[in-house]
C-alpha cells in the first residue's frame, strides 16, 4: 500500500485584492508531496511559488480548494494551531536569512527550541548538532552581522533542522549567495533530507538548485505547467 | 514568561541608545513621583506633629459661642470653667490693641496656664520673669509688629464691662514655632494675668484635651476631636498633592509616550522579525506579549536605573532635608523651615506599580497590531 503524501493540494486556487481587484496568483493546483522528497517549485517570478508556499507553511490559506499537511487542513486551523504545526513540524529558510540580529547564532538556532518543551542539555545538545551539520560550531557566539551571506543561511538551516521538522520550506534559499555558497548550501540540504529523511521543497528559479532536486514542480502565472520526478515527466 | 522576558531584555539591549534614553526618561519619571510625594508626606507628618504639640493636643473643647476662625465671637464665647473635668487646659481669649513703635495693631490675647505641659508653649518663661506683663509671642508676630526679646509695648484693652484700660507688655521671649495659628496676632501670658486684666476669672473660651481627658456631655461646650481639627490640614495637604500629581503625572505621560513611541517604531520597522517569529512557530499572541514585556521591561530597568541614583540621593535628602524658601513658610500654614521627606513602603511600592502598569499598557496598546499581522506580508517587510 502507497505511503499517504505528506502534504496534499487540491484544486487550489488563491486570490489577492491588488488595487481594488482580485489577482488570481494560484490557479486550481493540485499536487501532492511524499516523505523524504527533495523537491522544488519553480518558475518566473510571480508565478505563485511563493504563494503556494506560504499555503504549505499554513502562513496564508487557500482562497479555494483545499491544502492537507500532515493530515490537517490549513484552512481549518487556527492561529494558535497553525503556530504549533510550524513550530514542531515546519522548518522555514528564507531567501534574506530572516536571522534575528540581536541574538548570538547559538541563540538564533536555539529559538525554535525554545518555543517548545525542552531541558536546556536537550536544547543545547541539539544547536550544536544542528551546528555540526552545517559546519558552524566554531561560530556559535557570533552574531549574524558578523557573518558571511553563506554563513548565515547555514545558520539558517541549522535554525530549520534543530527541530527535527518532517518538511522543510526553503524560499529562493540561494538567491543572496555566490554559486561557491549556494553549493555548498545545497549538499549540506541533501545530506540533510538523506540522513534525517526529511522532505525539503523549494521555490526557486536558480539553475543551480534545480540541479540537486529529484522532483521539480513548474509553475506559470499561478498554474502548474510540469511536474517532473527524475527521469519522469508529468505535464498538466 | 521567562522566554519572553530573556528575548525582551535581549531586543532592549540591542537597541542600544533607544533603550537608554527611554529608561533615562522613565526612571526620572519614578525618582520625581517618589521625591514629590516623599517631600508631601514629611510635610505631612510634621506638620501634623507640630500642630498637636503646639496647638491641638489631643483636641479642644471649645465654648459654644467660640468659633476660632470668627473674630466675632471672641466677646461673648467665653464661658465658667467646668468642675471636676480632668485632663483638659484652659485657654482664654480676648481681643486688645497693642501699639509697637507707635503704630496700632489688633492681636488676640491668649492666656493659658503656665505650668500647663499640654503645649510646648513656653509659657513657664513667664513666672520668672520680673515684668507686671510678661508675655510671650512668636516669632512671626514679633516680625511684623517689630519687636524683639525684652521690648515693651503698650497693649490697650477692654475689661468685661467695656471699660478701656492700658498697660504696658514686657516680651520676655520669642518662640519659634512652624504653626502660625499659634503666633500669627497672638500674645501668649499668664492665664491667671488675664483673668486679672479682664475680670473673666476662672473663666476660658476654649481648652487643649490631653491623654486624660474623657468626654463628657457639657451643656456649655463641644468637644472637637483631634482628627478633627488636623482635617483642615490633611485637606490642605491633599490639595497640594492633588496639584503636584498633575506635575508628576505630566512628566511620566512624556516618559510613556516615549515608550508608545518606541513600541510603534518597533513594530513598525520589526516586521521581518515580527514575521519570522510567527513563522518558527511563535503564536501571535505570544508575539503580542513579548513585545508588550519588552515595552514594560523599560519600566523595570528604569527602576533599577532610578534605584542606582536615586537612593543615594533620597538617603542624602533624608540626611539634610528639603529646605522651605522663607516666602513659604508664611503662608499661614504649619510647615518648617527643613521638611525631611518621608519614605514609606507603601509610597514605594505604589509607584513602582504606577510606573509598570503604565508602562506596560502604552507598550500593549500598539503591539495588539500584531495580532492583526498578515505574517505573509510580515515576512517581506511590507508596512501594514
Amino acid at each position: 500500500m502507497a505511503e499517504k503524501p505528506i502534504i496534499s493540494i487540491e484544486k487550489v486556487i488563491k486570490n489577492y485584492p491588488v488595487g481594488g481587484k482580485e489577482f488570481r496568483a494560484l490557479k486550481d493546483i493540485t499536487l501532492s508531496i511524499n516523505k523524504g522528497e527533495f523537491a522544488g517549485i519553480v518558475g518566473p517570478s510571480g508565478s505563485g511559488k511563493t504563494t503556494l508556499l506560504n499555503i504549505i507553511g499554513s502562513l496564508d490559506v487557500p482562497t479555494q480548494g483545499e491544502a492537507h499537511v500532515l493530515d490537517k487542513n490549513i484552512a481549518e486551523l487556527s492561529h494558535n494551531e497553525a503556530a504549533k504545526l510550524r513550530n514542531y513540524n515546519i522548518g522555514f529558510i528564507f531567501q534574506v536569512f530572516n536571522l534575528l540580529p540581536v541574538y548570538t547564532v547559538f541563540e538564533n538556532v536555539e529559538f525554535a527550541l525554545l518555543l517548545q518543551k525542552n531541558t536546556v542539555e536537550q536544547r543545547r545538545k541539539a544547536v550544536y548538532d544542528a551546528l555540526e551539520w552545517v559546519g558552524l560550531q566554531d561560530h556559535a557566539n557570533k552574531r549574524p552581522d558578523k557573518l558571511s551571506g553563506g554563513e548565515s543561511q547555514r545558520v539558517a538551516i541549522a535554525r530549520a533542522m534543530v527541530k527535527r521538522p518532517k518538511i522543510l520550506l526553503a524560499d529562493e534559499p540561494t538567491a543572496n549567495l555566490d554559486s561557491e555558497n549556494a553549493h555548498g548550501i545545497l549538499k549540506t540540504m541533501k545530506m540533510l533530507n538523506k540522513e534525517l529523511q526529511t522532505t525539503f521543497l523549494f521555490s526557486t528559479h536558480d539553475e543551480k538548485v534545480m540541479g540537486y532536486l529529484d522532483r521539480t514542480i513548474h509553475l506559470r502565472d499561478g498554474a502548474l505547467e510540469k511536474d517532473i520526478i527524475e527521469n519522469k515527466t508529468t505535464s498538466v | 514568561m521567562k522566554l519572553a522576558l530573556k528575548l525582551a531584555f535581549k531586543n532592549l539591549w540591542g537597541a542600544g541608545t533607544r533603550t537608554v534614553l527611554n529608561v533615562l526618561v522613565l526612571s526620572f519619571s519614578f525618582v520625581i513621583i517618589i521625591l514629590l510625594n516623599s517631600i508631601m508626606d514629611g510635610w505631612d507628618q510634621q506638620a501634623q506633629k507640630d500642630s498637636i504639640v503646639w496647638e491641638f493636643g489631643e483636641g479642644h473643647l471649645l465654648h459654644k459661642q467660640y468659633d476660632p476662625l470668627d473674630s466675632f465671637t471672641i466677646l461673648d464665647g467665653h464661658g465658667p470653667i467646668p468642675k471636676n473635668q480632668l485632663g483638659i487646659t484652659p485657654i482664654l481669649v480676648y481681643q486688645a490693641t497693642i501699639y509697637p513703635q507707635g503704630r496700632m495693631k489688633g492681636i488676640v490675647l491668649k492666656g493659658i496656664d503656665s505650668n500647663q505641659t499640654i503645649l510646648e508653649l513656653p509659657i513657664e518663661k513667664v513666672k520668672t520673669s520680673e515684668a507686671k506683663f510678661p508675655v510671650i509671642i512668636g516669632k512671626r508676630l514679633a516680625e511684623s509688629a517689630k519687636l524683639n526679646k525684652g521690648d515693651e509695648v503698650q497693649i490697650r484693652w477692654r475689661d468685661k464691662n467695656g471699660t478701656y484700660d492700658a498697660n504696658t507688655l514686657t516680651i520676655v521671649d520669642v518662640f519659634d514655632s512652624n504653626v502660625p495659628n499659634i503666633d500669627n496676632g497672638q500674645i501668649w501670658m499668664d492665664i491667671k494675668t488675664l483673668w486679672k486684666m479682664t475680670d473673666l476669672n476662672q473663666e476660658a473660651s476654649f481648652f487643649v484635651a490631653d491623654k486624660n481627658y474623657k468626654a463628657e456631655a457639657l451643656p456649655l461646650w463641644r468637644f472637637k476631636s483631634q482628627e478633627a481639627l488636623l482635617k483642615q490640614l490633611k485637606d490642605l495637604i491633599n490639595q497640594k498633592k492633588t496639584g503636584q500629581a498633575i506635575i508628576y503625572l505630566l512628566l511620566m505621560a512624556i516618559a510613556l509616550l516615549a515608550v508608545f513611541d518606541t513600541q510603534i517604531l518597533s513594530i513598525f520597522r520589526r516586521q521581518k522579525e515580527i514575521g519570522t517569529y510567527i513563522a518558527l512557530g511563535m503564536t501571535r499572541s505570544r508575539v503580542v506579549r513579548l513585545f508588550t514585556i519588552e515595552g514594560s521591561m523599560y519600566s523595570i530597568l528604569a527602576l533599577i536605573v532610578g534605584s542606582i541614583y536615586g537612593i543615594p540621593f533620597f538617603m542624602y535628602l533624608a540626611q539634610v532635608g528639603f529646605a522651605v524658601p522663607p516666602a513659604d513658610q508664611k503662608m499661614g500654614i504649619a510647615i518648617a523651615e527643613v521638611i525631611f521627606p518621608i519614605y514609606g513602603i507603601k509610597l514605594v511600592l505604589s509607584t513602582i506599580l504606577l510606573v509598570v502598569i503604565s508602562a506596560t499598557i502604552v507598550s500593549y496598546l500598539p503591539a495588539r497590531k500584531i495580532a492583526k499581522l498578515n505574517p505573509v506580508l510580515a515576512l517581506k517587510g511590507k508596512q501594514q
